[in-house]
């Protein structure tokens, strides 16, 4: 099951110029289980998606309360960047979206 | 003593308000409204509005004036942060307008005015006579120490003033207090704080109403948010019935922009909600109790635009299915053909030249999986920056004609391989800027560099007879 599959929202924006932050919404404790179970969604697993090395990860985190996760990682492509492609980090999501859990 | 209360209505200022706006604000007042506080500044648009002094023509003055038609018909200070950048002239453009809706409107008002745009020079300084200035993001770009000659290389600097500044141009008792760049949160602690709240829940609330409707449920930053404040709690209510606040939205809202869910690095301390409890109310309001601040030594962030080159771009359509077949070998040819022409100024640094080609790489670059284009058509544009717009230009040009009239295998297009869309072919999109500058400045003192003044909008009649209308400054 694709990431994408199993979220309800799944958004990209910018922390900062420098930090990306990706909010994941489950719909159903099911999703939320099955993402919380899966490698995709720890350090390694967002930092081989990302082609980053694990320690730029800032972490991943989980809220029952509301069935999310949040992933925060630094921007490899930032203000710094004269060729940055996406400056509000808002079409970011679609590797991690488009990944297995 | 009485327990402190504070009522705020938040909106932000920056974005057109929601059709039926006066009447939600009016229900507002109807629960009682201390205060009215908006932002408008923000770094999300990256450094360009702050180092070319243009600015998002989003009509901030019409925005505010029915939130400033209440707060003066009710008696209540407005707060807002003007400009997005808010540096001195994106402020001074919004000032400006707002002059000119006041007179219009018949208004007349005492206003304080705090600018946060600080010069190289002044920077420089503390950085030399100071404690170091260190990095507030870990990317490599920026400068572990601030030098002062990186201050001096700024082409706009400001400073996210926090809510210190603003307390004091509260106390002076003016109609209503406006910023240049701001902290988003500090406008809406100021006068909960100055009205006894502690800090703790007073960044709580902020958090949730910096970015008005946006913390409801639908979220839309075009709604207003209404919160009551006391000593150990912040509750929320919707002025608009379509929208409310719900635990999830709340919290979600905690999530949104930030790189931790609960904690977040202030000018003074850390703002930590990991402990919050959210309970929804009968009448449609949600309480937030259990936020905690962690007191740190006084630092601001300061943002600092620097120039970097100039850009110029060139459009071109791609249908036939030969070439969209070989679309990146075919441009990527086209770029090494360009780089070797003005190899000299490509080895220097003095140009830098790329490709992106929507409808297969445009928008993830080199973490793009699929290889070839699977629609019917895409589009190539070619970016180039150099150190100046002529070189952008030539060099955005030479890659426009490889493109052109470039052979590639099986090639049948031999009058011209696209469709260009614009004319000029290359367009000189201006200056391009980074954020050079990202840094905490420790201060001992928030409020010494950011005075306020007191300036009249509106129009008045002098002693003699006059009719002054002040724009500003």
């Amino acid at each position: 099951m694709l990431l994408d599959e199993a979220a309800r929202v799944i958004r990209s924006k910018n922390a900062g110029p420098f930090t990306l932050t990706i909010d994941i919404f489950f719909d159903s404790d099911d999703g939320y289980a099955r993402a919380k179970d899966s490698h995709l969604l720890t350090p390694d697993g967002v930092a081989a998606t990302y082609g980053v090395p694990t320690e730029t990860v800032k972490g991943v985190w989980w809220d029952e309360r509301v069935r999310a996760a949040k992933v925060s990682l630094r921007r490899w492509s930032s203000s710094a960047d004269p060729f940055c492609s996406d400056m509000f980090g808002a079409h970011l999501h679609v590797p991690l979206a488009r990944s297995e859990l | 003593m009485n327990d402190p209360e504070f009522r705020i209505l938040s909106f932000v200022n920056h974005i057109p308000p929601a059709e039926g706006i006066e009447e939600h604000i009016e229900r507002a007042f109807s629960w009682g409204v201390d205060a009215v506080v908006a932002q408008g500044t923000g770094s999300d648009w990256g450094p360009f509005w702050l180092g070319s002094g243009r600015q998002v023509e989003s009509d901030v003055a019409r925005n505010v004036l029915p939130y400033v038609r209440a707060a003066q018909r009710h008696g209540v200070p407005f707060i807002f942060s003007f400009g997005i950048a808010g540096g001195n002239v994106h402020l001074d453009k919004c000032l400006t307008e707002f002059q000119r809706v006041c007179a219009a409107d018949g208004l007349d008002l005492e206003i304080a005015v705090i600018r946060s745009e600080l010069t190289s020079d002044e920077l420089a300084e503390r950085i030399r006579t100071g404690p170091p200035v260190l990095p507030a993001a870990d990317d490599p770009s920026l400068a572990p120490h601030l030098k002062p000659g990186d201050a001096l290389a700024a082409t706009r600097l400001v400073a996210l003033i926090g809510p210190e500044p603003i307390q004091e141009a509260l106390r002076a008792g003016a109609d209503g207090v406006i910023t240049g760049r701001a902290l988003d949160i500090g406008l809406f602690m100021a006068p909960a704080m100055n009205a006894g709240v502690p800090i703790a829940v007073a960044a709580h609330a902020a958090k949730l109403l910096e970015c008005g409707g946006l913390a409801l449920e639908p979220g839309d930053s075009a709604n207003c948010m209404w919160a009551r404040i006391d000593r150990d709690s912040v509750e929320v209510r919707s002025p608009n019935p379509a929208a409310r606040p719900t635990v999830a939205s709340l919290v979600s809202h905690g999530f949104y922009e930030r790189s931790h869910p609960y904690t977040e690095d202030n000018p003074g301390g850390t703002l930590d909600l990991s402990d919050v409890v959210y309970t929804e109310l009968d009448d449609g309001g949600v309480r937030g109790v259990g936020a905690r601040w962690i007191p740190a030594p006084y630092t601001l962030l300061i943002e600092g635009a620097q120039h970097v080159g100039y850009r110029s771009i060139s459009v071109l359509g791609v249908r036939d299915p030969a070439l969209l077949a070989q679309a990146r070998a075919w441009s990527d040819a086209a770029q090494t053909q360009t780089r070797a022409r003005y190899s000299e100024e490509f080895a220097d640094d003095r140009a830098a030249l790329t490709t992106r080609i929507f409808g297969l790489d445009g928008v993830l670059g080199s973490l793009e999986q699929e290889t070839t284009v699977t629609g019917h058509e895409a589009a190539v544009i070619v970016d180039v920056v150099a150190e100046s717009q002529e070189l952008a230009d030539q060099i955005g040009y030479h890659a426009f004609i490889r493109l052109f009239i470039g052979p590639y295998p099986g090639r049948k297009t031999t009058a011209g391989n696209a469709a260009a869309p614009y004319m000029p072919v290359v367009i000189p999109v201006g200056e391009v800027f980074r954020f050079g500058i990202y840094h905490l400045l420790p201060l001992n003192d928030p409020c010494a560099l950011f005075p306020f003044v007191v300036q009249h909008f509106g129009t008045t009649t002098t002693q003699e007879g006059t009719v002054l209308s002040n724009a500003a400054r």
